[in-house]
């Protein structure tokens, strides 16, 4: 079995993954990509991962581990493995005015669509890897908002020990929590 | 609401199935199965859209629309998902298919492995998509569905069971299409591995549609076979006669595999049928024929959906039912009129946004139909992926985009840039042809410009760019182009498609299906078992740089040419010629009158390819408005013997018989053509002349009518009526009419001229 956090970038996937290497779940993370500003404590991210579309087999190196799959990345993930999927939501306003920023600060460039045209394209990008994590039999679901995180961090991390299926320390994953990380709130 | 004129109807389509395989198998008994439904039914011709590519085509069926308005574009088209390309999905039809109204309309509707067809859409019923019969592994491994692949999903266990893996193909099964099969060098011939895939793959889709109609209530059943156009593109060059350049020993092998296919496509009906049971009414269709005598072509022209030229324009179309007409032909079908036939059998309104027609002529009485402007509008759930998930490409890049500049994916290769840049020209150049189908010229030339400014070195852009101009009448600009064209000298090119240049579907076979399906078998390419290549490739290689010949030419006459046969001298070293080139200035100069020069350039193209179909034609126009009616009837004889099924060619004679009064022999050729087109005005137009001629004046009559029912403007159709109805026993009221508006468009014409 393949534990994948997943998500929007900026949806919260960074800290799902802190969580559970704080509860003890061994991570597949090379570290490569530093924390910043961004994320000041760290992508937890997996360089690899994105390699995936040309070479999906690439995630036999996540069994038994937990690794950070954007969603895009998802469907690139062969059908020959069992995932457990936890997927990050986080509202898309919320989500385009972060990655807003992170481009921002990267001075890279996204494409030239206004603020309602980004929400609404990924709405669509969600709605498309939804179908798709749905029509898929290989994979087990789990919907974490963001926000339910932030508002009751000990029930949200008993909830996702509870669907990866192994005693991880529940109280140290909630401790990960710092509400002064949560910025670009909109509501 | 109309009383419905069938309980249940069955679509069954078969990829690329053709009269002229058929007919044979028939008359031998071979194919008892389809016998039995031509001769309890109706049967006739389909005719085709141009482009001939299977996606678009089976779209058209299913909607009764042409691709502008349907959204299927071709083969491939960008993903959003990768950033790269992948098969065209059912997520880009932009319209309601048959199952999707029929949902709507509370009817319990299934559909399985139609083109295109992936993801499976929610209908009232069960899907099936195309991606469904795919081996993605070897057989010893786990062979998971696709994702997407069955609606409802509860189903995808069970459907999941039904598919056959090509290593599951026995010895028992290949050899008797292939007794000497044992003579087979798998490792250097993957003919078998080819034969295994496409048989597997049709059993599998078999078994879908056989467990639907064993498990399932329905009312309406869609099921795609592919396996006719696989086997004939794979295997049609082994067809007998023995084509030149096929080695003698592997002709032997495979020469029985494409009438194999026919008969078990035959085999697989009768079971179809038997579960169907007699209440249903049946509908087998195909969307374009195969080419599998003397025009075959010898060399696949070097471009995405190059086999594509292999395709014939006409594909089949047989019914069987209650209320449907037994043992009949019928004429002037088009796959456009599938949709709305269907509808008017269950009592449905037809769309006016819908292209086809009600084939009427296949109904025992003429069925009442009732129209609707659009089912698009119509309000209700009809099983369409929905909005929500239909994401259009732009979307889609700046979504890649935003995440590629968020640094959490990798940017696109270039090789994936290269495939969407090629996928999205393809897409535009298949759109720009449909609108040159369609004669909606003016929208198809700022995509031809745009094109070929693009892509210079892609010339079949110009040659299309031209023909455009010369049907708008802009004869310079075309014939600037076409001087161009005469002295271009390509750059070589590669032999095989790159990436994202998907070929046609038979290739498509060969290579393994869509994309993104791995083959468990690597089958040979091209579409040919492997040894079958080196006669075949060097012509390939010698077509590379050759432009294509021109496959929609109907400008400005309504002279249809077939995508033709090329490339008959291997190793030529000096520039090609252009024969399709030299035809259209050879049009040019009839156009404007001087018939000299439109000689010389027809007959320069003749001595270059004497191939061309359409080249006899225009010889023959050009002889006959030069009054040299035995070189004119020469010509239209050697179109007749390139293709004895050409309507235009029997139309030709009858007018040089006509000339000649040799009234019956023009009457003859003038039936042979309606035959072969019944919506061919002015061949009922002939055919009146030669009867009345003949003395025959009510059937001249009924002629002139059917003329002018499809060409209301046919002046000579209302003179001659007016004079046919003026004899006794003829109809005053009537040849008052016809006189009158014989007049009233003479005095007209006159004014114009005078303007």
């Amino acid at each position: 079995m393949i534990t994948i956090v997943s998500g929007l970038p900026r949806s919260g996937t960074s800290l799902m993954m802190q969580m559970l290497a704080a509860g003890g779940m061994t991570i597949l993370t090379d570290g490569e990509r530093r924390a910043d500003e961004d994320n000041p404590r760290g992508y937890y991210e997996w360089e690899r991962a994105k390699l995936l579309p040309r070479e999906p087999n690439l995630i036999a190196e996540a069994e038994g581990k937990a690794v950070k799959v954007i969603s895009q990345l998802l469907l690139a993930l062969p059908a020959s493995y069992r995932y457990q999927v936890v997927f990050m939501e986080r509202p898309l306003a919320e989500v385009v005015a972060s990655q807003a920023e992170m481009i921002r600060r990267r001075g890279t460039a996204g494409p030239p669509l206004g603020r309602e045209q980004m929400i609404s394209a990924l709405q669509v990008h969600r709605n498309l890897v939804m179908n798709w994590i749905k029509a898929a039999s290989n994979i087990s679901l789990r919907v974490v908002p963001h926000h339910d995180l932030l508002g009751d961090p000990m029930s949200v991390s008993q909830t996702v020990q509870q669907f990866v299926g192994l005693p991880l320390d529940v109280a140290a994953m909630a401790a990960q929590i710092d509400p002064s990380l949560y910025r670009q709130r909109v509501t | 609401m109309p009383k419905p004129l069938a309980k249940k109807v069955l679509l069954v389509g078969w990829d690329a199935a053709d009269w002229k395989v058929i007919n044979p198998l028939m008359d031998q008994g071979l194919m008892p199965t389809l016998d039995d439904m031509v001769n309890h039914g109706v049967m006739g011709n389909l005719a085709t859209l141009r482009p001939v590519l299977s996606p678009m085509l089976w779209n058209s069926i299913a909607t009764g629309k042409r691709p502008d308005k349907h959204g299927i574009m071709g083969f491939m088209e960008p993903d959003p998902q990768t950033g790269g390309v992948r098969p065209t999905t059912s997520t880009s039809r932009k319209v309601k298919a048959i199952w999707n109204i029929l949902t709507q309309r509370g009817y319990k509707a299934h559909v399985v492995g139609w083109f295109a067809g992936h993801p499976a859409e929610p209908i009232n019923g069960i899907c099936v998509s195309d991606l469904f019969p795919y081996a993605t592994a070897p057989l010893d491994k786990e062979w998971p569905l696709a994702p997407g692949a069955v609606h409802p999903e509860s189903m995808r266990k069970t459907f999941a069971g039904l598919r056959m893996h090509p290593a599951e193909v026995t010895e028992a099964a290949i050899l008797p299409w292939i007794p000497r099969a044992a003579e087979i060098d798998q490792e250097k011939d993957k003919g078998l591995q080819s034969f295994a895939k496409i048989l597997s793959e049709n059993c599998s889709v078999h078994n879908a549609a056989t467990w639907i109609l064993q498990n399932e209530p329905w009312d309406f059943l869609a099921v795609y076979y592919n396996g006719i156009d696989h086997f004939s593109h794979g295997f049609m060059h082994f067809h007998p006669p023995r084509m030149e350049g096929i080695p003698e020993d592997k002709f032997e092998i495979y020469k029985d595999v494409v009438n194999g296919g026919y008969r078990f496509h035959d085999m697989m009906l009768e079971t179809l049928l038997e579960l169907a049971g007699p209440e249903t009414t049946v509908i087998l269709v195909s969307d374009h024929g195969f080419h599998s005598d003397h025009l075959r072509p010898r060399g696949i022209p070097a471009e995405p959906a190059g086999p594509a030229v292999q395709h014939r324009n006409f594909g089949v179309v047989c019914m069987r039912g209650d209320h449907i007409r037994q043992d009949e032909r019928i004429y002037g079908a088009t796959l456009l009129d599938v949709t709305p036939t269907i509808l008017t059998l269950y009592g449905l309104p037809v769309g006016e946004d819908m292209d086809g027609r009600v084939l009427v002529q296949a109904f025992e009485e003429p069925p009442e139909i009732t129209r609707i402007p659009s089912w698009e509008s119509e309000p209700g759930e009809c099983g369409m992926h929905s909005a929500d998930v239909r994401m259009d490409p732009a979307a889609a890049q700046a979504v890649l985009q935003q995440f590629v500049a968020l640094g959490y994916i990798q940017p696109p290769s270039e090789d994936q840039n290269k495939a969407v840049e090629v996928a999205v020209r393809e897409q535009q150049y298949n759109l720009a042809r449909v609108y040159l189908d369609s004669r909606r010229y003016h929208d198809a030339v700022p995509i031809f410009e745009e094109l070929k400014t693009k892509w210079p070195d892609e010339t079949r852009f110009a040659q299309h760019l031209a023909q455009c101009y010369l049907a708008l009448g802009r004869r310079a600009e075309a014939k600037k182009i076409l001087e161009w064209l005469l002295t271009y000298e390509p750059p070589k090119r590669p032999a095989k498609p790159a990436e994202g240049e998907q070929p046609a579907e038979g290739a498509e076979a060969a290579q393994g299906g869509p994309a993104q399906a791995q083959p468990a078998a690597v089958p040979p390419t091209n579409g040919q078992p492997a040894e079958a290549q080196p006669a075949a490739q060097a012509v390939e290689n010698a077509t590379a740089a050759a432009p294509v010949p021109p496959a929609d030419l109907h400008a400005p006459a309504a002279l249809t040419a077939e995508p033709a046969a090329e490339g008959t001298e291997p190793e030529k070293k000096e520039p090609r010629p252009r024969p399709w080139a030299d035809l259209l200035m050879g049009i040019i100069q009839f156009e404007e009158g001087d018939m000299d020069s439109a000689l010389e350039w027809l007959l320069k193209a003749e001595q270059a390819d004497p191939r061309l179909p359409d080249l006899h034609l225009r010889i023959g126009e050009t002889y006959l408005r030069q009054k040299r009616t035995n070189d004119a009837e020469r010509a239209f004889m050697r179109a007749l013997d390139i293709d004895g099924d050409s309507p235009e060619a029997h139309l030709g004679l009858a007018m040089v018989y006509l000339r000649q009064r040799r009234n019956e022999e023009a009457a003859e050729q003038a039936l042979l053509a309606v035959g072969l087109q019944h919506f061919l005005p002015m061949g009922h137009f002939y055919l009146g002349v030669a009867l009345a001629r003949l003395g025959h004046r009510e059937r001249a009559a009924l002629a002139f009518e059917t003329a002018l029912s499809m060409l209301p403007g046919l002046m000579a159709a209302h003179r001659w009526l007016a004079t046919l109805y003026t004899h006794p026993g003829g109809d005053p009221e009537k040849a008052a009419r016809h006189r009158g508006i014989f007049l009233q468009m003479r005095k007209r014409r006159q004014e114009m001229a005078q303007a």
